[in-house]
């Protein structure tokens, strides 16, 4: 146990005794381990050990949230004491006994960071190094890092929620650097996992995502400027899912829903995407990258249909943006660390399934970007304009895959995409990446199958046809 | 944590030098929504950070668990990764500099001890205040943030230096609508002097762009003339501040490399490293590895005339850290891009067909930081022949960063530091490429 029941039961006691009618403790204890290494020799070896507990009161909308390092039952009462005075009222809510919930079975971890030698975590780095550089001449320095994290939490409240979560990260990336005639360019690939250790060691193909991303570095350093302009854009199955993550994923978090800050807002029923989008944000997934068995109110992670056949079906919802839309909390609520209050966020989210092929898609367009690879983007949910950055891109012409480009943008509004893509075929993979908001930095799977974008803005440097 | 039985156990254990960078962070944050305090956060954490040289090679383990029970973790860990370490990067643990400029001003007790219903009052105020500016304001959320730092950075060779700073921002963000368009505002002022919150500044600040802004549409594809604003332009600068680090030159990922002593900007163009600036809780008389901070030109007048140094990349160059060594890498105090001697209006009276761009969007994933390139989702206004036609949005600006420092032909007066430390004057660049509709 983090800490002894008695005193997390005595913390949320003290956080009621002003008239607030929520209170919550969240514990974490976390380490963490970075290495990185340099032209194949290890130059960062940088280890993290923290421990924190989180306190969160609240009385209908209102919230307040406070946390310490402390260990001590004085701190840690005095903490709950400072944030209760935000309250005054009569009328007091009687606490639940805690009862706890059975442990997840779900995302069981066979090698944990903790239990791997150094020098087996140096070797996996050494064998991306070697597949990376040896890739071709071009390639002028390659940097690895590999990340693991290990964290265990445990969240009660007043109302009698009380779960206990073992939670393993492990990736490693590779980013490599083509230069040539005073030419730069990178390229970078990886993969991560909920699992964790065995995922490096026995199912993760090292090499050849070593490779990649020195091809990738290679490709765009010969790639010319993308043109600029308004195109049809066939963006690619797995990253490219970041287009739903930034575009429209955002903008269905009850973050911004409930403050009538959303493009989506009363959009429940209504067809908010064409015919053929289903969208799904899914935190039961078996070790997936945004998986967990609770959420980080406590409740059950779900799978959650967002989306069906273009009809907006679900927000993300925690707690206490639920009271304020008067709806049920969909077990969404996420925080980096102890440092964040949770609210609602992304799990693992991807556009599902269609029924044509990459093939059928690529031939069908004329002229085009195909945009391959995806780098990050961001979005303004009040309004719903989106950007993201194409990694490695290429120009389609007459229905075929024709010169590489490099530099695009694709900027567009969340609202007006969906309703404009017009093919998706039945490629359907997941990506890592790491999602930044209002609560932290967060692991979130994007994922999506090759799917079409009837016209969409390309942000290029050369001057469009 | 006892730190006397830390640096005794370290010697036991075969560490031939140790130094801890301990830092206590206190924070408030306050939010309010239509009206209503909607957030109310406090905070209090302690962390330490601790090298350690053994074998020539240095470890490093961060710790918010500071009872004496984890020492002897702590320091196995930092000797088994030295003994991983194979990097040719020399360890070194400083012994301290003669004079370390005295900072009087970055720690205002004032500001940490200003009543907090009275921050909770102003930051009402400003709630209003938006709220009553103008019919089309939907959504308003204000927010205060304040945040105290005091750092220790002490060693084996005798550094013994402390630090404390405090700041915060007020701000806010605003929906408005006029029943075809919603747009948005945002903007903060940071200062650790209460007196600096004026209401009807921080408001317009705020509210005018996202009002001017309504019924935005993109312009057509072409090059235009480019007005960066003093907030837009900082955005950029930072997303590109990595390239001054000799540890990026050295691994051969800044596209400065070998650029020492040649032109990079036009003459109008002098950038800074001021760790001494006013006001600013990032200020420090210390880098993190315990050397002096300087005040340093990075560019002046279009020429490159220093890197950023830390203590390693130093060594390998031959010549002094710049006190620069931040967080284990290399990183600027203060950047500052100096101020010209136009206004912004007379800049934007100089433009024939021009974008005014007041925000740029994604330059976490717009910058491409080896190459230079970058492709940013704009908006602004369009400038024909002196004056302010329409409002722009939804549009691509896109070039190279040593291009763009290049063709820049008139600098403003109007510098403004923005949230994340970068300060900035509105620029005027002579052509880039805009993708719209």
């Amino acid at each position: 146990m983090l800490l002894e029941q008695k005193l997390i039961e005595q913390i949320l006691d003290t956080a009621l005794e002003t008239g607030a009618d929520f209170s919550e403790v969240y514990i974490e204890d976390h380490q963490s381990s970075v290495l990185q290494s340099v032209s194949g020799r290890l130059e960062k070896s940088n280890n993290t050990k923290s421990f924190g507990v989180g306190v969160r009161i609240a009385k209908k909308f209102q919230s307040v949230y406070g946390y310490t390092n402390s260990k001590n039952p004085e701190d840690l009462i005095k903490l709950a004491k400072d944030l209760s005075k935000s309250f005054n009222d009569e009328s007091l809510t009687k606490r639940t006994p805690l009862m706890e919930l059975e442990v997840g079975k779900k995302h069981h971890v066979k090698i944990k960071p903790s239990e791997v030698a150094l020098q087996d975590k140096v070797k996996l780095l050494k064998t991306a190094y070697k597949h990376a550089s040896e890739f071709d001449e071009v390639i002028k320095q390659v940097i690895c890092y590999l990340v693991d994290d290990e964290k265990e939490v445990l969240i009660a409240n007043s109302e009698g929620r009380f779960v206990t979560e073992t939670r393993v990260k492990v990736r490693l990336m590779v980013s490599s650097v083509a230069a040539d005639k005073g030419m730069m360019q990178t390229g970078s690939a990886g993969d991560g996992s909920g699992k964790g250790y065995e995922f490096l060691f026995e199912e993760m193909d090292i090499p050849a995502h070593a490779k990649e991303a020195s091809k990738v570095a290679k490709t765009m350093l010969y790639a010319d400027d993308c043109p600029s302009g308004v195109m049809p854009v066939v963006i690619h199955n797995a990253f490219g899912g970041v287009i739903f993550h930034e575009a429209c994923g955002h903008s269905l978090e009850a973050t911004s829903v409930a403050k009538n800050a959303s493009v989506f807002c009363d959009k429940l029923g209504t067809k908010v995407a064409s015919d053929i989008v289903n969208a799904i944000d899914d935190g039961t997934i078996e070790n997936a990258w945004g998986s967990a068995n609770f959420d980080d109110e406590g409740y059950p992670q779900q799978r959650r249909v967002l989306i069906e056949n273009g009809i907006l079906k679900s927000y993300m919802i925690d707690k206490i943006n639920a009271r304020r839309m008067k709806m049920e909390p969909t077990g969404s609520s996420r925080r980096q660390n102890y440092k964040f209050s949770p609210t609602s966020r992304m799990s693992n989210t991807f556009i599902d399934n269609g029924t044509s092929t990459i093939e059928e898609i690529i031939a069908n367009t004329k002229y085009g970007l195909f945009a391959k690879k995806l780098g990050g983007g961001s979005v303004n949910p009040g309004n719903g304009d989106f950007n993201f950055s194409v990694m490695e891109g290429y120009m389609i012409r007459d229905g075929k895959i024709a010169e590489p480009v490099k530099g695009a943008a694709l900027v567009g509004n969340g609202a007006e995409i969906l309703h404009k893509i017009d093919m998706i075929a039945n490629n359907l993979d997941r990506q890592r990446g790491m999602c930044g908001s209002a609560s932290g930095s967060i692991p979130a799977d994007v994922g999506q199958p090759t799917l079409r974008v009837k016209e969409i803005t390309v942000g290029g440097r050369k001057k469009g046809a | 944590m006892n730190l006397d039985k830390l640096f005794k156990r370290a010697k036991e254990k075969g560490i031939q030098d140790l130094e801890i960078f301990a830092s206590d962070r206190n924070s408030l944050s306050i939010d309010i929504f239509n009206g209503e305090v909607d957030k109310y956060e406090i905070a209090d954490t302690n962390a330490l950070t601790i090298k350690g040289i053994y074998n020539n090679k240095m470890g490093h383990f961060r710790t918010e668990v500071l009872d004496d029970s984890v020492i002897d973790e702590i320091l196995d860990t930092i000797i088994a990764s030295a003994k991983e370490i194979d990097s040719l990067d020399d360890a070194i643990i400083y012994e301290g500099d003669e004079h370390y400029e005295d900072l009087q001003d970055i720690y205002n007790e004032e500001l940490f001890n200003l009543d907090v219903q009275k921050k909770i009052n102003h930051l009402l105020a400003l709630d209003k205040y938006l709220h009553e500016y103008d019919k089309r304001v939907s959504v308003v959320e204000t927010m205060y943030s304040e945040n105290t730092n005091a750092v220790i950075l002490k060693n084996s060779k005798g550094i013994n230096l402390s630090n404390k700073a405090n700041s915060a921002y007020i701000g806010g963000n605003v929906i408005v609508k006029d029943g075809v368009d919603q747009r948005v505002g945002f903007d903060v002022v940071i200062s650790n002097d209460f007196n600096d919150f004026d209401i009807e500044t921080i408001g317009k600040e705020i509210i005018d762009d996202a009002l001017a802004s309504l019924g935005a549409k993109p312009v057509p594809s072409d090059n235009y003339e480019i007005v960066f604003s003093n907030g837009a332009i900082a955005t950029l600068l930072s997303a590109f501040q990595g390239i001054f680090s000799a540890d990026a030159v050295q691994k051969g990922l800044s596209l400065l490399k070998g650029k020492l002593g040649e032109v990079v900007g036009s003459e109008l163009v002098s950038i800074v490293d001021d760790p001494f600036m006013k006001k600013s809780s990032r200020s420090r008389s210390f880098d993190d590895e315990g050397v002096a901070t300087a005040y340093k030109e990075l560019v002046g007048k279009g020429v490159l005339k220093t890197f950023l140094h830390n203590l390693v990349t130093a060594k390998k160059d031959g010549v002094k850290s710049t006190g620069n060594g931040f967080g284990g890498n290399v990183g600027a105090v203060n950047l500052k891009l100096e101020a010209g001697n136009s206004t912004l209006d007379e800049i934007l009276a100089s433009c024939q067909k021009g974008i005014y761009i007041t925000n740029v969007q994604g330059a976490h994933a717009g910058v491409n930081a080896v190459s230079g390139d970058f492709s940013l989702q704009s908006s602004g206004y369009y400038i024909e022949d002196g004056k302010k036609v329409k409002p722009v949005a939804l549009i691509t600006v896109a070039g190279n960063f040593l291009e763009m420092l290049k063709d820049i032909t008139m600098v403003a007066n109007d510098l403004k530091m923005s949230y994340y430390g970068v300060t900035s004057p509105s620029i005027k660049v002579k052509s880039m490429t805009v993708s719209g509709s």
